[in-house]
């Protein structure tokens, strides 16, 4: 599904990733892992095609040049990046939001849109199976919405779109064992044999909930170990600092 | 300019069979207007649009008179969200008034120019105003009666109508406890005309008025538009500008507020393309204690355009316990747009809350990231955050039907 060679991303003239190597095949679910400052966030936004980046190296993505394609076109054929600072974005309600993204990846894919009464029966029980308040989502776009609330909001349009590959981006930091439980379910309810994840993650402990099949290490914009979910555990008990 | 003006006057004048006193009352406006001519930037409140020089580089010979026979009105423009009652100014004449829903005891119409008491010459334009008005009424609405409908003043030109100065006028005058809906809505199809209104309102003790502006039809023509508001006590004034269609507008409110617990509300939207350029100014004056002003403009910028909020909040010194607010966000979405914001504080008493603020940006290019993460194309996304930017003036309006029918214009959907 994704094959990345040499990836090599700068910011502002400073190099970010050095040179990174990773194949996602169907079905699996890889876990990132590393220190601050490591460029796990850089990973997730160069592959979503955020701007701003001067990026090079190899990045096959359902066998297209995914480097060539803008940020929708990757949505479109089903990348998505679960932020892990979502935007709160005034004045859009989010039932709308949610509508207008459904419907533009599905009218690019070719298919036919959902009218306001066949979306409003999705959300409903997309939003039930996360419990998710409904009322939340005649709301702004995430403002005011407390960190859970803005998490649980980036796995539902997850559950919505019904994306290839899911890129979460430390879904887990700011959740409480409760909303990370339900976070990690809808996760879980969305792995099938044509689905892939990556995790980026400083912690084990969403690992525990949605287990990986592949765990790497990012250290300074380099994977420098692969191994198993037992990987994960290994960093736990001693650190980053052993690897670097 | 100045011969023919004088032509154009004496012209008017007498196509108007008028009174003595008010010809002579329009000849010292007249006098006073030739004095100054067109404002222009050395002019303190001018020093962003200058009209004068706007007037002379768009309109070649400006007439003042003009002696277009009535035509037809296209009723296909009518508002057809809501029933309401009917002005309609058809070139600069009243073709057709309409109060059907209303009792007719209750609403008082006079149209004779002889009535119409002169303004106080507030500024050359306002005096053009006062020696060149062709059209006035003054609508009158009695005591504890609250309009059935909301009264929509149309405001309507023809294609035939090009390069001719209007003055209209129109008086509101709200008895004691009541109420009047108001939407002054344009429809220019004419080019290069300067249209000059002017407008009174008087609110007696506890009455209630709301008044929309709606110029959204994309047009030539240069407009000013004056607004006087005097309130008494424990009355309201809620005011909405939509000022999006002409070439050039300037808005300027000037809002007494006379006795205590009266309160105004002056909310807007700019939003311009290509060369537009409009401006809002007010002036709000408060003149007794226990009083409250509110203001909020949004502004959305595009190519080249021009956009002004000048808000002034005045406090007399016996105005204590005065709450005035007001805010201006701009989006200039392009490098050659201007928005010049100018907030204006003058306060002498001491026991005030009174605060002002102003931000002009571009969009935020991580939340156009994260729409279109999610599919949509830059251009929805950049609509969508524009909207959504403008929501939270529009949602000041507190009429529902009025408030969706803006919504509609902009293209908010919900």
């Amino acid at each position: 599904m994704l094959q990345i060679k040499d990836l090599k991303a700068k910011i502002d003239n400073k190099e970010i990733l050095k040179g990174l190597n990773l194949e996602i095949k169907p079905g699996e679910v890889h876990a990132i892992m590393g220190p601050n400052g490591s460029g796990k966030s850089t990973l997730s936004n160069v592959l979503s095609g955020k701007k701003g980046y001067t990026v090079s190296g190899d990045v096959k993505y359902l066998n297209k040049n995914l480097l060539d394609l803008e940020i929708e076109e990757r949505a479109h054929k089903g990348i998505f990046l679960a932020f892990q600072y979502p935007l709160e974005i005034p004045g859009v309600n989010t039932n709308i939001f949610l509508k207008t993204s459904l419907n533009a990846i599905k009218k690019a894919k070719g298919e036919k849109e959902l009218d306001a009464i066949e979306f409003l029966k999705l959300v409903k029980q997309k939003a039930s199976e996360l419990k998710f308040d409904e009322k939340i989502l005649s709301r702004q776009l995430n403002v005011g919405f407390s960190g859970g609330e803005k998490k649980k909001n980036e796995i539902l349009q997850m559950s919505i779109l019904n994306p290839k590959l899911s890129i979460l981006d430390e879904t887990d930091s700011g959740l409480d064992i409760d909303a990370l439980k339900i976070v990690s379910e809808g996760v879980n309810a969305l792995r099938s044999k044509e689905s892939s994840f990556l995790i980026i993650t400083h912690y084990q402990r969403l690992l525990e909930y949605i287990k990986p099949d592949f765990v790497h290490v990012l250290i300074n914009g380099k994977i420098v170990k692969s191994g198993g979910s037992d990987l994960a555990l290994e960093l736990e008990s001693k650190g980053y600092e052993s690897l670097s | 300019m100045n011969e023919q003006l004088k032509i154009d006057f004496d012209k008017t004048v007498e196509s108007l069979e008028l009174s003595n006193e008010n010809i002579e009352s329009r000849k010292k406006n007249f006098n006073q207007f030739v004095e100054n001519g067109f404002p222009n930037k050395r002019i303190e409140d001018w020093k962003f649009s200058d009209l004068n020089q706007i007037i002379s580089s768009n309109i070649d010979n400006l007439c003042f008179h003009s002696d277009l026979e009535l035509s037809k009105v296209d009723e296909t423009i009518f508002i057809n969200k809501f029933t309401h009652n009917k002005i309609i100014f058809l070139n600069g004449a009243i073709s057709n008034i309409d109060f059907s829903h209303e009792d007719e005891t209750k609403v008082l119409l006079i149209r004779d120019l002889d009535q119409n008491e002169n303004f106080k010459e507030v500024n050359p334009l306002v005096s053009l105003n006062n020696a060149l008005t062709t059209s006035y009424i003054k609508v009158t609405v009695k005591e504890n009666y609250s309009m059935n409908k909301p009264l929509i003043i149309y405001n309507i030109t023809t294609k035939d109508l090009k390069s001719t100065a209007l003055n209209l006028k129109t008086d509101i005058f709200l008895e004691k406890n009541s109420s009047l809906k108001i939407i002054n809505f344009f429809d220019d199809n004419s080019e290069n005309n300067f249209i000059n209104i002017v407008q009174n309102f008087d609110i007696a003790q506890d009455a209630i008025l709301k008044s929309y502006k709606i110029d959204h039809k994309k047009n030539s023509n240069i407009k000013y538009c004056y607004n006087n508001i005097n309130l008494k006590k424990n009355s309201i004034s809620e005011n909405f500008i939509y000022s999006t269609g002409s070439k050039f507008f300037k808005n300027e409110i000037n809002c007494n507020l006379n006795d205590e617990y009266s309160s105004a509300f002056i909310n807007g939207i700019i939003n311009l393309k290509n060369s537009q350029h409009h401006e809002i100014k007010t002036n709000i004056n408060h003149l007794a204690e226990n009083t409250k002003s509110y203001q909020l403009i949004k502004s959305v910028l595009n190519d080249n355009a021009k956009g002004i909020y000048q808000g002034k909040i005045y406090v007399a010194s016996k105005a204590q316990k005065t709450n005035g607010y007001q805010l201006s966000k701009a989006l200039l979405l392009n490098e050659n747009t201007e928005f010049d914001g100018k907030p204006e504080l003058e306060i002498y008493a001491d026991d005030v809350k009174c605060s002002h603020g102003a931000t002009s940006g571009n969009l935020d290019e991580d939340a156009i990231f994260y729409l279109m993460s999610r599919g949509l194309s830059n251009q929805q996304s950049k609509e969508l955050l524009i909207n959504g930017f403008l929501l939270d003036a529009v949602e000041k309006i507190t009429d529902l039907e009025i408030k969706d029918l803006i919504k509609n214009m902009i293209g908010i959907t919900e």
